[in-house]
């Protein structure tokens, strides 16, 4: 890859546990103009935008082709619009392929989720499921959770302190985001009191329901600095697939994460994560994943995800500052709250959470029961 | 300009699909994508090992499946894979097309497979496409993408017998080429002396649309592999270059049926067309393309839309019809695999344009096979609210030089 | 000898040494009779695991005997007859004791036809003849209809199948008015599409069948009676395939957001406002957040209408579900593109006209005004599009 792809702006409404007064249009529409503001950028078919990645879901939305619901608000009228219909984390990897290949040289790229207004997300993601088998047997993303967090738990010796410690720490953490949702304050009791929602899951471990939207600018590196003086660099990117069936997998192995990461390290030539990389936003849908993902990025050692939480490893490694998911993001979007969190790291623009010296991030995402599919998004300032 | 320069070439180096039929009870969603998989893969000489990235669509309400490339992985072989799941609406096939040159191009992957499928017996299609409507004002309204506004528009145009006669001329086109085509959903043997039988016979659906004129509800699945220009030379005898792509959408509602001259409501079609075309410098489309693959979702467009891609006048198009032209042998054939109206697994529908249009570039369609050199072929996408994508398709690696 | 379904009387008792299964005569020590008018008298004897029929000018000795007619015979071991009524309808009858004949029932595998080619006559005998027993009683409650069949071609014919009091009935003929009657010029197409080999809509598309009448009511046929099994197709299937019908729902809580608000909330008050584009000046119908071609906020509000002029109407045929409620809609009906008073060029106004109506609408084009109308609204009005009933014309 001899060019770079850069992000140039970010926007976003705050995460909320619902919003009652506002239809997902409207939500987009505040991002959208702060992007425009931001950037001065235009639709000109020559110099502006001619391509708008959207990020959304059919089953969310309620809405089969949910991105059609969205043109007008991110400008897509007689200008291209493609849905990334997968975790918003991959809508940034292809934007990268529509820089890198030339096609494109500024890319908007926009995303929503409104996940108050379905009866339950749980009822969403079972549909994720094959009709004749795991569907009927009640399997959504929850349950494969579960089962992962069993074996996890297990091999890794974590305990239901340590979990509580996480939860804790997210929600400390968040209070010092103003985008973040505002939760109640939790400590580390009544995490380990809270519902046993599904068997190791207690309520307190899952993330809550959350409704969000947000936009980002990325361009060429010779365009970039038309829109901003300080871009963030796109270094690497990668993904894998899991296998479906549970069986099937090594659920505590992190075989997907390990390779989606190695292959967006490849790309971006980090040797070392320890040490070449100073933030991580690890996509933690339950508290069992942030020690989970931790190993498979390689900042904790396989299995030693308990000993790594006891010794203070999320602090030592700038996890997940911004709160992470599971302080509250839309299921679809925890990739682009993560990437925007790096963003602002990068640019010195984290406020009371601002790390000194990043100079490299990383941004995780997972999507499907147990982490399926995972992808890793390098970020450099 | 940005557009037409490529970081890399990306040439099409395997393709494969399914019969489509309105009778798939033999395969489950996964079964069904696995045979346009093994064929695409047999067709390129390549196995699951060989491909770096997968690019899945389709259209989750038909099926409701949420995120279905998860539970698709068992058929797709994306496990322990790169995996992108991009839709957009009937658009589908050939956006999965589009994105898949754009990761090959980008250096990002050198060998990227597309996978467009659609099961549209395991749902309501009309129903499906009606839910794309606001819920909240036209859901209750919507008549899911059939519309008699095209018919309306032609018969004002060319008066009412001409109109009807052209756009059965062309049905009964498409089902001539069906016919030579194996794996198309539909083929009835029409023959042109059937037409004004057809006018008056087969049952109106929405205005002057009839049942025959309207695309067919199919299962089917396609896969297109793309790859670099390094790799698609070494693996492919005949690889197909992609020389450019196109997307335009349109805004969320359909207004526009104002019929006031002093105000055009713009298409998304000749917009496209005049775009890309400008770019590429390609001043008369109907003289550089030798074959078109066309989404015709009803004859009506079908007829129409040839004016607007080719950017031609007046009643040009049509009487290109009229002259069968757009037959295979003629002058600019069009859907020699029988398109749209002759099989349409939406999820896979666009994307079939862009397999079969490669394979005529190949010269390897078989029966339908045109009976030119196929040099520049052209692909389009129908979806959304009247939106449009177009591909161009070349033999040669050297448009570059021009 | 009579043939029923393809299948004779000395078909059955010729295969039955083949069909005998040891393992089902355990303990059985018993001499049986069969005594089948119009094709003869047979005695069974079994005894020690083992089985010997022969044919028989009475049927002195027997423990039990069974009489029946041959096509009762036939089509109970073909599966075509239901023993249990044929029996409680006195069609079959045991002479003697009828304990011991149910023990013939584990005595023979199920007779299967040998494979031979069936003519469209063949299946048509078949599928009408099977049409009564593969009624569903409990899907039909409170139906009443007529179903016409009207099947051309050398081997057509016409039948006429009615449901009601959850009963169905057949009679060969059509002599009274039917609530759907498929017409298919060639009977062979229609065989061929019961037996999955066409699809319905392709013959209709291609006008080689229609259903003249209302078609919803065509489309309930499966509802009502269980899928026609090919008899060519017994055997074990090639594959083991299953459908699983399943409705899925999950509910939803759609906000409106402002300015959708603003503007389903002047319904109320049977006003329609719009948001104009403050560089454009187009209105919006639904009003939405921004004019996508000049991509700003819309937020200057406008009183237009209610009255107005068609623009364009599709008259549609085609009976859509509801996707809300998951009913097909009544046809013909017409959903109408109005441009309100106060609108210009595509700012148009979607929704239904009167059905009554649907024939006196014309369209307008350029400045020749279409059909006048006016909205009718509903008395109690919640904020949604359906607080306007419909238009009528206004007159």
């Amino acid at each position: 890859m001899g060019k770079r792809a850069a992000i140039c702006a970010v926007a976003q409404v705050r995460n909320q546990p619902e919003y009652p007064h506002l239809r997902f249009q409207n939500m987009l529409l505040e991002c959208f103009e702060s992007i425009m503001e931001q950037t001065k950028v235009t639709f000109d078919m020559e110099k502006g935008i001619r391509n708008i990645i959207t990020c959304s879901d059919d089953v969310f939305d309620a809405r089969t082709i949910s991105n059609n619901g969205v043109t007008d608000v991110v400008g897509a009228h007689f200008r291209g619009e493609e849905k990334m219909a997968q975790e918003s984390i991959n809508g940034l990897g292809y934007a990268m392929a529509c820089i890198l290949s030339g096609h494109d040289d500024v890319v908007l790229f926009m995303g929503h989720c409104k996940e108050s207004q379905s009866e339950s997300r749980l009822m969403c993601t079972n549909l994720a499921y094959d009709p004749f088998y795991c569907r009927p047997l009640g399997m959504d993303f929850r349950s494969a959770d579960a089962l992962q967090a069993g074996e996890y738990t297990e091999k890794a010796g974590i305990t239901d302190e340590q979990l509580a410690k996480i939860v804790v720490r997210a929600r400390r953490n968040g209070k010092k985001n103003p985008y973040a949702r505002v939760n109640d304050d939790v400590d580390e009791k009544t995490v380990m009191s809270s519902p046993m929602v599904c068997d190791p899951l207690r309520a307190l471990h899952c993330y809550p329901v959350t409704d969000w939207a947000y936009a980002m600018l990325i361009a060429s590196e010779e365009r970039a600095k038309e829109f901003t003086k300080n871009p963030v660099w796109m270094a690497g990117f990668g993904s894998c697939m899991d296998e479906y069936f549970m069986g099937d997998r090594d659920l505590a192995s992190n075989f997907p994460l390990k390779n989606a990461a190695a292959r967006a390290y490849a790309k971006a030539g980090v040797k070392d994560p320890k040490k070449d990389i100073q933030l991580f936003e690890l996509s933690d849908h339950a508290a069992y994943q942030l020690p989970l993902w931790a190993e498979g990025v390689g900042i904790a050692g396989d299995g030693k995800g308990g000993a790594w939480i006891d010794e203070g490893g999320p602090d030592t490694f700038n996890v997940n500052l911004s709160g992470g998911h599971l302080n509250g993001n839309p299921l679809l979007l925890g990739g682009a709250a993560r990437a925007i969190e790096c963003f602002l790291q990068l640019r010195g623009e984290a406020g009371e959470r601002q790390v000194k010296g990043v100079k490299r991030a990383l941004a995780q995402a997972a999507y499907g029961g147990a982490g399926q599919h995972q992808a890793v998004l390098i970020m450099e300032s | 300009m940005a557009h037409g320069k490529k970081n890399r070439n990306v040439g099409i180096i395997g393709i494969g699909q399914t019969k489509h039929s309105s009778h798939r009870e033999d395969v489950n969603q996964p079964e069904m994508m696995h045979e346009a998989i093994a064929a695409a893969l047999k067709d390129a000489g390549l196995t699951m090992k060989d491909i770096d990235c997968i690019v899945h669509g389709n259209m989750e309400l038909f099926e409701m499946i949420h995120q279905p490339d998860l539970w698709h992985t068992l058929g797709t072989g994306a496990g322990g894979k790169d995996c992108f799941r991009i839709t957009t609406g009937g658009t589908v096939g050939i956006t999965i097309g589009c994105a898949a040159d754009n990761l090959v191009a980008s250096g990002m992957y050198d060998i990227v497979m597309a996978i467009g499928f659609e099961k549209l017996q395991e749902g309501h299609t009309t129903g499906g496409i009606t839910n794309m409507a606001d819920p909240l004002w036209f859901r209750n309204l919507q008549t899911g993408a059939l519309t008699g506004s095209k018919a309306y528009d032609l018969i004002y145009e060319f008066g009412e017998e001409r109109a009807k006669k052209v756009s059965m001329t062309y049905r009964i086109i498409m089902d001539k080429h069906a016919a030579l085509n194996s794996n198309a959903h539909r083929s009835f043997g029409l023959d042109f002396a059937q037409a004004d039988d057809l006018i008056k016979n087969s049952p109106k659906l929405v205005g002057d649309l009839k049942l025959i004129e309207m695309c067919s509800q199919s299962d089917g699945a396609c896969a297109v592999i793309f790859a670099c220009e390094k790799k698609a030379k070494e693996l492919s005898k005949k690889p197909v270059w992609v020389r450019d792509h196109i997307t335009v959408h349109r805004e969320e509602v359909f207004n526009i049926f104002g019929y006031d001259d002093k105000y055009p409501a713009r298409q998304t079609q000749r917009f496209a067309a005049e775009n890309l075309y400008a770019r590429n410098g390609i001043k008369k489309p109907l003289e550089y393309f030798d074959v078109f693959e066309m989404y015709d979702p009803a004859s009506w467009w079908g007829v129409d839309w040839l004016r607007d891609f080719f950017l031609l006048k007046g009643d040009e198009a049509v009487k290109l019809v009229e002259d069968r032209e757009i037959m295979i042998g003629g002058k600019m054939p069009v859907n020699p695999s029988g398109g749209v109206i002759a099989s349409n697994p939406i999820g896979a529908t666009a994307l079939l344009r862009v397999a079969e249009a490669a394979l005529q570039v190949r010269g390897d369609a078989g029966a339908h096979q045109i009976p030119k050199p196929v040099n520049h072929a052209l692909a389009s996408g129908f979806g959304g609210t009247m939106w449009t994508v177009l591909m161009m398709l070349e033999k040669e690696l050297n448009w570059q030089e021009a | 000898m009579a043939e029923y379904w393809g299948v004779t009387v000395d078909d059955i008792f010729d295969t039955m040494q083949e069909r005998f299964r040891p393992e089902g005569a355990a303990g059985v020590d018993a001499v049986f009779g069969y005594d089948i008018a119009g094709a003869g008298k047979w005695k069974l004897t079994v005894k020690d695991g083992a089985m010997k029929l022969e044919k028989a000018k009475d049927l002195a000795g027997c423990v039990a005997s069974m009489v029946s007619d041959s096509e009762t015979f036939v089509g109970v071991n073909m599966g075509k007859v239901d023993a249990t009524s044929a029996f409680t309808g006195g069609k079959i009858k045991v002479e003697g004791d009828l304990g011991a004949f149910g023990k013939t029932g584990k005595l023979f595998r199920k007779y299967a036809p040998p494979k031979k080619e069936m003519s469209v006559k063949d299946y048509l005998a078949d599928m009408f003849g099977t049409v009564v027993s593969r009624f569903k009683a409990d899907a039909t409650e409170g139906v009443d209809y007529i179903y016409g069949f009207d099947l051309g071609g050398k081997d057509g014919g016409k039948w006429t199948v009615f449901i009601k009091d959850q009963k169905c009935r057949l009679v060969t003929g059509i002599d009274c008015k039917t609530s759907v009657t498929l017409e298919f010029g060639e009977a062979k197409d229609y065989v061929d599409m019961i037996l999955g080999k066409i699809d319905a809509n392709s013959l209709l598309a291609a006008g080689r069948g229609a259903a003249i009448g209302d078609i919803n009511i065509a489309l309930k046929w499966g509802l009502y009676f269980e899928k026609y099994v090919d008899p060519m197709a017994t055997g074990e299937p090639e594959q083991e395939l299953l459908m699983l019908k399943k409705t899925i729902s999950v509910n939803q809580a759609f906000v409106t957001g402002p300015i959708m608000g603003k503007f389903l909330n002047a319904l109320k008050e049977k006003k329609i406002i719009t948001n104009r584009c403050p560089k454009c000046g187009r209105m919006h119908f639904p009003a939405r957040e921004v004019c996508a071609e000049c991509r700003v906020r819309a937020e200057e509000w406008v009183e237009v209408g209610p009255k107005g002029q068609v623009r364009y109407m599709e008259y549609v045929y085609y009976s859509f579900p509801d996707p809300l409620t998951g009913e097909s809609r009544e046809t013909p009906y017409g959903m109408i593109m109005v441009l309100l008073d106060g609108c210009k060029g595509n700012d148009i106004f979607m929704h239904l006209i009167r059905s009554d109506q649907i024939d006196r609408i014309q369209g307008g084009r350029n400045e020749k005004s279409g059909t006048r109308v006016r909205p009718v609204w509903n008395e109690h009005r919640v904020g949604s599009i359906f607080d306007i009933k419909y238009f009528e014309i206004d007159e």
